[in-house]
């Protein structure tokens, strides 16, 4: 219980801070304590294989691809520039708009039966961390993973692929130039127009 | 579970109302998708709560599933990023209007 | 096809076929035109027999709604006018054949003439009033085609114009009288309402027949619609002798003899006509008085005519008023068409102080002008001597004093402008500039021919209307038609008929003395340039300007219709309504200028729209779902 309230309000902080702060590199610091919060509460929450999959793939990988996005972007040793602000005052419709969303979903939610829980897909029985097939462990995701929601699963595989190919599309290096003037030849990606121009 | 299922979706509503919020305010491109991030998570919470209330893999499932969506949609987006504000002299949403009317 | 139809149908075809071939035809156009009109009348003939027995000769073509048929009928009254249009307009169109033989135009002139019989023939051979109403129509567009035909005269076209737009007033008083009778009866044909004149209300049927007679009146050219008719003689002469002297005219008159049940039954109305014919008869002699213009002559004597005629069925004389149609088409066709042979000859001289003397240079031209003149005076023996006597006595009879009192009085005048006429154009000393040509060619010899043969009807179509013991051939043939109008003087008259021509012979001697003394006597014509030109002088304004009736119109209605129509054109149209379609457009621009706004391009806008219609969708369903 304490564990709880005291997991949210490091959950919210950081999640405030990541959003609020001027230099991306203290975002991402922010955003990685707040995943690290959120394995914690994964794993209060029983599902362990989930928490582990979140610090892995999730503060692992995905911030670190940030990072080095942060680093190709910074031109040289300044600071990110940003130009004119063209919606000054758009701070307090978006607070407004979301207060008001906040507000309706909190209605909605403790004045509504939160419905039935379906039927039981899986097998699984709560008990102690780290047995074979209980609730929210490795072996128990696997089962599901692979016999009853196996769409999902290749759905995902799918999907990743057409990730990487999309990455490589758009900001990938250009072919190699040992073609003896057969092929066309890509530009290079340092040649190609940026979508935005510059000094515009 | 001494803590209702209430208190974290309310807690993770929070957590979704305050990356819309980055999105929304925010003109540097990478704090717009960590704020993206941000309201993944928030629905995974809610997600793994519900599961967890109801005794169902299921759930699971399908947070490793917007866990995979997640990584793929940040890595396009930075390739985006990367490739529109490569030699930019702004790095500025504000600075790709060109659909303007 | 049945014989009716296709007597009514052939001038069609020639019509269409002329329109179409003209160019190829040139000149045998007026041989195909001549020949469909008189094969037609040929035909007609042949129908004698069926229209003139117990129940009118009928044959339905259309039915449409019930109350809504079109057919033909021919009964006495259509026949009569069909033989004329066919009859004397199969002569004229002979004799055009003569007279437009050097107009390069000639083939139109004659699709435009049957194009007219056609029409004239949709009039008079309808059997309903709907039928009745389109003839009508059509009728005034050939006029317009006709009065205009030498389209690059100004004169002519505004003629043409003014004849067009006083006959639509007309038209509106027909239409009037169409609608009331079918909201009233239920039905379109003249069986159905004649049947049902019952079932209309004293007050709907005086205004039927009033708006019934601003038609017939603006066709017939009565007054104060008249003003067309004298400028109508723009158009070529045989147009004039056909359309506005035998025929097209005369349609107001078979108008209200075709309506005689109702018009029957409204003495309120009848005398109203009476009085607007009568009105005619004395302004058109009055204003014949001072032309100087040899077809204005005739033209105004045509409106005194149909005055007479006007007047008789209007008062309910209806055979005497037919019977004078009947009649006048002969001798006013004949004077006519003598009248082109003159202006032919003198290469289109038309004014009379520039003839003269033309009596031994043009016999024959001379010879038939003095047979159709006696006839239109009323000479014994000849055919307008039966009928317009018959028509001023029968006003007496049928209790109208006054307007018998005019009609006498008129002969008298027509007698003295007529012979006016007469003494002018053939006595004493050749006043004129161009050389005098008569050949014996064959365009000369086409049109003589049908001048000739018109003489004998001149002269012998009145008797028909005599009785040889037992009643005359014309009242057998009318039978039953007009048996509505019973004579209905009851008192004793105080002139019997006899007396009643004696009268009028008096006068009318009176008026070709006093024109003889005027203008054919050797004195008079001894000094006759001289004269001329004082009386051309000293022609009282009244006179001049026909009793100021055009500018009256002109002042009235023309005036103030051209001003409006500047109007517009000048204000309304760039201010009201070019500006309604710009401000249609500048909305158009406006809006769009306010939705290009929300087309920012900027990426942040675009999702805190998103947000805030999240908002309002959660929203939604939060409070939906509370509510269940």
């Amino acid at each position: 219980m304490i564990a709880f309230y005291a997991l949210s309000i490091v959950l919210i902080a950081s999640a405030i801070f990541t959003v609020t702060q001027r230099s991306p590199v203290y975002s991402v610091v922010g955003l990685l304590v707040n995943f690290i919060t959120l394995a914690t509460l994964f794993f209060t929450l029983n599902a362990e294989f989930l928490g582990v999959i979140q610090l892995v793939v999730y503060s692992g990988a995905i911030l670190m691809l940030f990072v080095f996005v942060i680093a190709l972007l910074s031109s040289g040793v300044g600071p990110f520039s940003e130009g004119p602000d063209r919606l000054p005052r758009i701070l307090l419709p978006a607070i407004l708009s979301v207060l008001a969303g906040f507000g309706f979903l909190a209605f909605g939610v403790l004045h509504a039966p939160l419905g039935t829980p379906p039927v039981a897909h899986s097998a699984s029985v709560l008990g102690p961390v780290g047995s074979a097939n209980v609730f929210g462990s490795v072996g128990d995701f696997g089962v599901a993973l692979f016999t009853t929601q196996l769409l999902p699963f290749e759905v995902t595989a799918f999907i990743l692929m057409v990730a990487v190919i999309g990455v490589v599309a758009i900001a990938g290096d250009a072919v190699p130039q040992a073609t003896r003037g057969r092929h066309v030849r890509r530009k290079r990606s340092k040649d190609r127009e940026p979508i935005v121009k510059a000094g515009r | 579970m001494s803590v209702e299922l209430s208190n974290y979706i309310a807690l993770s509503a929070v957590m979704f109302f305050i990356g819309v919020t980055g999105v929304v305010v925010r003109r540097n491109p990478l704090i717009v998708l960590m704020s993206i991030e941000l309201m993944l998570n928030a629905a995974n919470l809610a997600l793994v709560a519900f599961s967890r209330a109801w005794v169902n893999t299921a759930g699971h499932v399908f947070v490793f599933l917007v866990v995979t969506v997640a990584a793929a949609e940040a890595a396009i987006g930075l390739a985006i990023v990367v490739a529109a504000f490569r030699r930019a002299k702004n790095v500025d949403v504000d600075e790709v209007s060109r659909l303007h009317g | 096809m049945s014989l009716v139809e296709f007597i009514w149908l052939l001038p069609l075809a020639g019509a269409v076929v002329l329109w179409a071939f003209g160019p190829q035809l040139q000149r045998a156009s007026g041989a195909v035109g001549s020949a469909t009109v008189l094969v037609s009348f040929v035909a007609t003939l042949f129908a004698f027999g069926s229209a003139t027995g117990p129940v009118p000769w009928h044959q339905v073509l259309l039915s449409w709604v019930p109350g809504f048929t079109f057919g033909l009928r021919l009964d006495p009254l259509s026949l009569l006018w069909t033989l004329i249009i066919t009859g004397v307009g199969g002569l004229i169109h002979v004799y055009s054949i003569g007279y437009m033989w050097s107009d390069r135009a000639i083939a139109r002139f004659f699709a435009y003439m049957n194009f007219f019989v056609f029409a004239m023939l949709t009039l008079v051979l309808s059997d309903n009033v709907v039928g009745l109403l389109v003839g009508w129509g059509l009728v005034g567009l050939a006029s317009y085609f006709l009065i205009g035909f030498w389209f690059y005269k100004p004169s002519a076209v505004a003629a043409a114009k003014k004849a067009f737009v006083i006959n639509v007033v007309g038209d509106v008083g027909i239409m009037f009288a169409v609608f009331a009778l079918y909201a009233a009866t239920g039905s379109i044909a003249f069986s159905d309402i004649f049947a049902r004149t019952g079932s209309l209300e004293p007050g709907v049927l005086a205004a039927v027949c009033v708006a019934l007679f601003i038609g017939a009146a603006a066709k017939s050219a009565q007054v104060p619609l008249h003003t067309w008719l004298p400028d109508a003689m723009e158009g070529p002469t045989p147009v004039s002798a056909l359309i506005h002297a035998a025929t097209m005219v005369t349609a107001g008159v078979y108008l209200v003899a075709r309506f005689a049940p109702l018009y029957s039954l409204s003495p309120s109305v009848q005398e109203l006509v009476g009085v607007i014919g009568a009105l005619t008869m004395v302004t058109g002699a009055i204003l014949g008085v001072a032309q100087w213009d040899i077809k204005r002559i005739l033209a105004y004597s045509t409106m005194s005519q149909i005055g007479y005629m006007i007047m008789g069925v209007g008062v309910g004389a209806y055979q005497a008023g037919v019977m004078h149609f009947f009649t006048h088409a002969f001798f006013k066709a004949q004077l006519f068409l003598a009248a082109g042979l003159i202006i032919h000859a003198l290469h289109d001289e038309q004014d009379v102080r520039k003839m003269g003397g033309l009596r031994e240079r043009l016999p024959f031209a001379f010879w038939t002008m003095l047979i159709g003149t006696l006839a239109i005076i009323g000479f014994p023996g000849l055919s307008g001597f039966f009928s317009k006597d018959a028509v001023i006595y029968g006003v007496l009879e049928h209790g109208h004093p006054f307007l018998y009192v005019a009609g006498v009085l008129t002969a008298g005048l027509t007698a003295y402008y007529m012979f006016r006429m007469i003494f002018l154009t053939f006595f004493g000393a050749y006043r004129g500039e161009s050389s005098v040509e008569e050949h014996a060619s064959l365009p000369e010899r086409l049109m003589q021919v049908p001048v000739a043969i018109l003489v004998v009807p001149t002269i012998a179509a009145g008797y028909f209307s005599v009785s040889f013991g037992g009643p005359s051939a014309w009242t057998r043939f009318f039978g039953t038609l007009f048996q509505v109008s019973a004579n209905v003087a009851g008192p004793v008259l105080p002139i019997s008929e006899l007396g009643s021509s004696l009268l009028v012979l008096v006068l009318v001697a009176a008026g070709i003395v006093v024109a003889y003394v005027r203008y054919g006597a050797p004195a008079a014509q001894a000094t006759a340039p001289a004269r001329l030109r004082t009386e051309t002088e000293r022609m009282p304004a009244a006179l001049r300007h026909a009793f100021w009736f055009d500018d009256v119109i002109d002042a009235a209605i023309v005036h103030p219709a051209q001003a409006l129509g500047i109007a517009i054109t000048r204000f309304i149209d760039p201010h009201v309504i070019d500006a309604g379609v710009r401000d249609v457009v500048w909305v158009a621009g406006a809006l769009g200028a306010i939705f290009r706004k929300l087309q920012t391009g900027l990426v942040r806008g675009y999702a805190l729209t998103i947000v805030i219609a999240a908002a309002a969708f959660i929203a939604y369903f939060a409070t939906l779902g509370a509510a269940k």
